[in-house]
C-alpha cells in the first residue's frame, strides 16, 4: 500500500537527516529538512500503532485489568488508577519504539517540532492519539473485550446474513 | 509529560473545556449533571466513583466530571484536579450544620497547585426547600470574599427544578473563555 511505502522510506531515508543535525538547529529550524524529519517521526508512529506488539500490548493489559470493568454509567475510583497506567504504558512503549527505530530521537525535540507543525499532523493519526487518552473510549474498548471474554458479543453470524442480503456493503470486519 | 498527555493538552485548546464538580456529598453534583445532560433526575444514588458527560454547550465541549463527596472519598478528589478549566463547588444550602465542613473542604481545594488555573463557580443549591439559606448567607459562610486567587462567582439554583444552572454554567464558561481563549 501507498501509506507503507511512504513509511518505509521515511524511517530509513530522513532519519539521516535528523542524526545529523544538532538539537538547536532541529528544534528551531523550518527547513525542509526538519520538516521531513518530523514527517519521518509521524509515519514511524503510524507504523509502531499497527504492529503486532503494540496490539499485544494492549491485549495483556486488557487481559489483567478487565474484570475491574462494569458496564454502569457510573465509573468506578478504580478506573482512574487503571486508565493513568495505560496511557503511562503506551507512552513508554511509542517513546521506546521511536528511540530503536530512529538513531538519536529526542521526544523532547519532536515535542517542539509538534508544536510548531500542529495543523500539519495528519487528522486520523491525531485522532488516533487521541483516543489513546479519552477515558472514556477507554472504558468502552474494556467493556467490548470484557463482553466477548464473557460470550456476549453481537452474533456475528446473523449479522452477516441480514446484512449480505439487504445490501452489498461488506462488514466481514466486524 | 509524555507525547499523548502533550497532543490531548494541545487538542484541548481548541474551544474544549474540562469541568471538575466538586462538593460535600448529598449536595447535588449528579443531579446537576444529569439535569444539565436532560437526564432524568428522579433517582439518583449517592456516587460512589465519579460520573463523566460530555455537553455541548455555546459552542463548546464541555466535559463535565463529577466525583463522589462522601469522606472517605475526598482524598481521590485529587486524581481528577489536572487540566481543569473550571472547579463546580456544590453546596446544600439547607445543610445548615455541615456549612463549616464546607468551607473547609473548599478553602482546602483553593490552596492545590493544580487547581491554581481555575475558574470556581459556586453553586448554594436547593433554593427550591423550604430551610435553604439564600446565596448572600452561603457567600458569607463560605467566606468567598476573601477569596483572591481566583474569579469566583455564587449563583443560588435548584438542581432539580433546574433553575438558574445554565445561568451558573454560562457564567463559567464566559469566564474561562476570556482567560484562555483570546490569549492564543
Amino acid at each position: 500500500m501507498d501509506i507503507q511505502e511512504r513509511n518505509i522510506r521515511s524511517c530509513a531515508d530522513n532519519i539521516v537527516d535528523m542524526v545529523d543535525m544538532d538539537e538547536e538547529n532541529f528544534a528551531i529550524s523550518s527547513s525542509s529538512a526538519a520538516d521531513s524529519a518530523f514527517d519521518a517521526v509521524i509515519g514511524c508512529i503510524e507504523d509502531i500503532i499497527m504492529e503486532e506488539d503494540f496490539q499485544q500490548l494492549q491485549q495483556s493489559f486488557m487481559e489483567k485489568h478487565y474484570l475491574e470493568f462494569d458496564d454502569t454509567d457510573e465509573n468506578k475510583l478504580s478506573y482512574t488508577p487503571i486508565f493513568n497506567e495505560y496511557v503511562d504504558l503506551l507512552e513508554k512503549h511509542l517513546e521506546q519504539q521511536l528511540m530503536e527505530k530512529i538513531p538519536g530521537f529526542s521526544m523532547n525535540i519532536f515535542i517542539d517540532l509538534l508544536m510548531q507543525h500542529k495543523d500539519e499532523v495528519p487528522g486520523d493519526i491525531f485522532d488516533m492519539l487521541l483516543t489513546f487518552t479519552d477515558f472514556m473510549a477507554f472504558k468502552e474498548m474494556f467493556l467490548e473485550y470484557r463482553m466477548e471474554k464473557e460470550g456476549r458479543g453481537l452474533d456475528l453470524s446473523q449479522g452477516l446474513v441480514v446484512t449480505s442480503l439487504v445490501s452489498k456493503q461488506t462488514t466481514g470486519s466486524q | 509529560m509524555g507525547l499523548l498527555t502533550i497532543l490531548k493538552k494541545m487538542k484541548q485548546k481548541e474551544r474544549e473545556m474540562r469541568l471538575l464538580m466538586l462538593g460535600l456529598d448529598n449536595a447535588g453534583k449528579t443531579t446537576i449533571l444529569k439535569k444539565f445532560n436532560g437526564e432524568d433526575v428522579s433517582t439518583i444514588s449517592p456516587t460512589l466513583g465519579f460520573n463523566i458527560k460530555t455537553v455541548e454547550h455555546k459552542g463548546f465541549k464541555l466535559n463535565i466530571w463529577d466525583v463522589g463527596g462522601q469522606k472517605s472519598l475526598r482524598s481521590y478528589w485529587k486524581n481528577y484536579f489536572e487540566s481543569t478549566d473550571g472547579l463546580v463547588w456544590v453546596v446544600d444550602s439547607a445543610d445548615r450544620l455541615r456549612l463549616d465542613d464546607c468551607k473547609q473542604e473548599l478553602s482546602a481545594l483553593l490552596l492545590e497547585e493544580r487547581l491554581a488555573g481555575a475558574t470556581l463557580l459556586v453553586f448554594a443549591n436547593k433554593q427550591d426547600l423550604p430551610g435553604a439559606l439564600s446565596k448572600e448567607a452561603i457567600r458569607e459562610a463560605l467566606a468567598l470574599e476573601k477569596i483572591k486567587s481566583h474569579h469566583w462567582c455564587i449563583i443560588g439554583c435548584s438542581a432539580v427544578t433546574g433553575e438558574n444552572l445554565l445561568t451558573g454554567v454560562d457564567w463559567l464558561l464566559d469566564d474561562i473563555a476570556a482567560r484562555i481563549f483570546t490569549t492564543d
